[in-house]
């Protein structure tokens, strides 16, 4: 068997212009990450900031909307004509039946204004949705209809109440759909706010 | 006559190897802010950090990244807003730096000098205790950055107009390989 014997290089200490033989300290860049995950994106920050500023207008007036929508499900039944057909019916009175409508008015107002915000809020390109925002956003196609038909029914139903009629028809379906809004409006709203830490004075 | 003589430079080359630096690399990872709001409490985990560290004659060194996005709190909106407060667009990643002496790395707990770069801030955590397991030639390390949102300068996000908890520890736990 030949060996072959080779001179041991000199150390590189020797040679002060020489690249270090040992590891420099780790950078950014030895570690493999993408350009697009480790790139700054100032036009992604404008657009995240933009839909933040947007949302939380829209969940304030979300929140507001409920002080209204509230009021006007408590003096609907003040609203209501009383008395079963065939015996004396009770009319509600005129400053009733308007107070019921102004805040049945003040919610529509509010509450579209507060869906324009979360509409028209920027979507961020390539984000799949998962979490209770979809169940929020799925609750929406209950409530929104139901705001749209609520009020249509509500002036049906005052126009037959200031004629002097009971409410008949479709208009009487007005309650119904009312508590229906309500109730997946409030649905909504829980769906963000969920898991609820009730115990929220401790750790 | 040679062959004596190569025997005697392989018999002497072990003690060379275990002077070469040893160069360490992230197996796994998973690192879980914590945040707090009097109505809720909310963990959000990253598993896609990276990290490499060299352990030379006397002293290691460390660098651990991860993308602020890789973080997930289980909603979308929630970590879209995260993002959002936190800069993470302008400042995708979070970068964590540390230096310690090579003695300590046989130790059962680590006390680690942080450096933190994050939403465009840095910050310097002192002292912050590491458990060290062993697991067969990997090494896992978990541990607790007492993070709060001042040290980065964020503004606290807020739900229901109340803002979160300044304090958003974050628990390290991270299994490292030789390269």
């Amino acid at each position: 068997m030949d060996l072959i014997l080779s001179p041991i290089p000199a150390p590189l200490k020797a040679l002060p212009n020489a690249p270090s033989a040992t590891p420099a300290s780790p950078s950014l860049g030895d570690l493999g990450f993408t350009p697009q995950q480790s790139q700054p994106n100032a036009q992604l920050q404008v657009l995240l900031d933009k839909r933040t500023e947007m949302l939380k207008i829209h969940q304030r007036l979300g929140l507001i909307t409920t002080i209204p929508m509230a009021a006007a499900l408590i003096t609907g039944p003040m609203a209501t004509a009383k008395g079963k057909n065939g015996q004396p019916i009770t009319e509600p009175t005129t400053a009733n039946l308007d107070f019921h409508a102004a805040l049945g008015g003040a919610t529509t107002a509010l509450y579209f204004t507060s869906a324009y915000y979360a509409i028209r809020a920027p979507r961020v390109p390539g984000t799949e949705k998962h979490g209770a925002i979809r169940l929020h956003e799925a609750l929406a196609f209950i409530h929104l209809p139901g705001m749209v038909l609520t009020p249509a029914l509500g002036i049906m139903a005052y126009k037959q109440e200031n004629a002097g009629e009971k409410v008949h028809g479709i208009a009487s379906a007005h309650g119904a759909v009312a508590y229906t809004t309500a109730a997946a409006y409030g649905a909504s709203i829980i769906a963000v706010s969920w898991p609820i830490h009730w115990k929220f004075w401790e750790k | 006559m040679k062959k004596i003589f190569l025997l005697a430079l392989l018999l002497a080359a072990p003690p060379v190897f275990a002077q070469l630096d040893t160069q360490w690399v992230i197996e796994q990872s998973t690192l879980t802010y914590h945040m707090s709001h009097p109505m809720h409490q909310v963990d959000g985990v990253s598993r896609d950090a990276k990290g490499k560290g060299v352990c030379h004659a006397e002293e290691c060194d460390f660098l651990i990244a991860t993308p602020v996005k890789s973080f997930d709190s289980g909603d979308t909106n929630r970590d879209l807003h995260m993002i959002e407060a936190t800069r993470g667009a302008q400042f995708p990643m979070v970068v964590v730096r540390t230096r310690f002496p090579v003695g300590d790395t046989a130790s059962a707990t680590i006390y680690a000098d942080l450096e933190v770069q994050f939403a465009g801030q840095t910050a310097h955590y002192a002292h912050v205790p590491f458990q060290r397991a062993t697991q067969g030639n990997q090494v896992r390390l978990t541990g607790t950055i007492l993070a709060t949102c001042s040290d980065f300068k964020i503004d606290r996000p807020s739900f229901l107009t109340v803002p979160i908890k300044n304090e958003i520890p974050v628990r390290v736990d991270i299994t490292w390989r030789p390269m």
